[in-house]
């Protein structure tokens, strides 16, 4: 069974460092890792998960809690 | 042969830095701010540096602020933290030995209504955590003392002071220029609110350096514009010379600062064997790997230091930042010794690159020198 899944919480983090910053977590990790991530509402919710996507990684859930949101990614192979 | 022996000034970039730098400058052009790919690749680059960075003083990447280096860096954390002060204005405590960029900042708050207590050193440079306990009054609220010395080297007991100032709610920051990846900084364990670092002190590029602010501290800006650092320090990333900066804290080791150690001891050893009356400032124990600091009896620095140049070996009188002033070195006035003895100071900074071979020719020039020159004086 494989373990939790790591969280990068990117409050606060603006555009286009929190992309950076889940793409250098990402590129640490073994193929097929999953990730959650932290992100505010408004310009990280419009940016990053495109930039996630144009990298090959797929978003495979996606929750909202207040003015955050919570991102499972999981990184390409 | 030339021998440059002033690395507490400015170090000779690491090749391995330079080629790091290259990639970036005039290749991958995009701003780091900017949201398109071009841009992000320059942004992922910052991002490795931060981390990178982080890693090394036990930090977070979002409490890494980038700056244009270390005098930007104490200005900030000093000025910044005060101006959150309101018209409340308030104490500072500093020691008589900082950097003039700490100094400065604070004398130019007392005119602004602040009240700036200067600890004094023992003869070694050590700051005594009993004498900022004393200074403490309700009203203080940051004190700055450094991580080692830039003119004598010695070590000042960070770990304590951060102790002392966290039990007193005060905010405590520490100007690591010098001692960043030869000493172990440990930003948690030291309790340190603010770090400042140094670029070109450790083989990067000049011109880029790092303010550390711990998650929770509030500090106003001091540059204005864009929202770069989280909107606390606008300006456009030098990204090469933020890629280089980390490539030199990835490349600096433990192994290093021990030769470096091992070669200063060799060379105080044998000065004091080879020249009589010769004073070493600083502490025997507690000093950094690379700084040396004498006076000669009879001996003014700057001749000194002027004829060593001609003979291709470099060494200053004091900081670089102050190497101009006839004034006698602040630090060495404070060691409680006289202002002839303070103008007859000389530092000798040593590299990973410093071989034997060069101390062994800097000695045989410094005693031929200063032979030279108790003949002329005696």
């Amino acid at each position: 069974m494989k373990g939790p899944v790591e969280v990068l919480d990117l409050t606060g983090v603006p555009c286009p460092a929190n992309s950076a910053r889940i793409l250098l977590k990402l590129a640490q990790r073994a193929g097929d890792t999953l990730l959650d991530i932290i992100l505010d509402d408004g310009e990280p919710m419009e940016n990053v998960p495109a930039s996630l996507e144009d990298e090959g990684h797929k978003i495979v859930a996606r929750e909202r809690k207040g003015k955050q949101w919570k991102l499972r990614i999981q990184k390409s192979l | 042969m030339k021998i440059y022996l002033d690395n507490a000034a400015t170090t000779v970039p690491d090749p391995r830095v330079i080629k790091a730098m290259d990639a970036f400058l005039g290749k991958r052009v995009g701003n780091a701010s900017s949201l398109h790919s071009v841009g992000f690749q320059a942004a992922v680059a910052v991002e490795q540096a931060r981390e990178i960075i982080a890693g090394r003083i036990h930090a977070r990447p979002e409490e890494i602020y980038f700056t244009s280096g270390g005098t930007e860096s104490n200005n900030w954390a000093i000025k910044g933290i005060a101006f959150t002060r309101g018209r409340k204005k308030g104490h500072i405590i500093v020691s008589e030995i900082e950097h003039p960029s700490v100094l400065e900042p604070v004398r130019w708050l007392e005119k602004q209504g602040f009240r700036v207590s200067y600890v004094g050193v023992d003869r070694e440079g050590i700051v005594s955590v009993g004498d900022v306990r004393k200074a403490m009054t309700a009203k203080t609220f940051l004190v700055s003392i450094m991580h080692a010395n830039n003119e004598i080297g010695t070590l000042q007991p960070v770990s304590e002071i951060g102790r002392l100032c966290r039990e007193e709610r005060v905010f405590f920051h520490t100007d690591a220029c010098q001692s960043f990846t030869k000493e172990n900084i440990d930003v948690r364990c030291d309790s340190l609110d603010l770090v400042t670092l140094s670029s070109h002190k450790i083989h990067g590029p000049r011109g880029v350096g790092v303010l550390y602010i711990r998650g929770g501290v509030k500090i106003e800006p001091m540059m204005h514009g864009g929202k770069q650092e989280y909107g606390k320090r606008a300006g456009t990333y030098n990204t090469e010379a933020i890629v280089g900066f980390s490539k030199a804290v990835e490349i600096a080791s433990v192994g290093d600062a021990v030769k470096v150690a091992r070669l200063r001891d060799y060379f105080i050893g044998k000065i004091e064997a080879k020249i009589e009356d010769v004073v070493l400032y600083g502490s025997r124990h507690k000093r950094l790997c690379h700084i040396v600091n004498f006076a000669f009896k009879d001996v003014e620095g700057k001749p000194l230091a002027a004829l060593l140049n001609k003979k291709g070996i470099f060494i200053s009188t004091g900081s670089a930042c102050s190497a101009n002033s006839l004034e006698p070195s602040h630090v060495v006035l404070a060691l409680q010794m006289s202002a002839a003895s303070a103008h007859g100071a000389v530092r000798i900074s040593l590299s990973k690159w410093t071989t034997k071979k060069e101390i062994d020719r800097a000695v045989a020039s410094f005693q031929r020198t200063v032979d030279h020159l108790r003949k002329l004086k005696r």
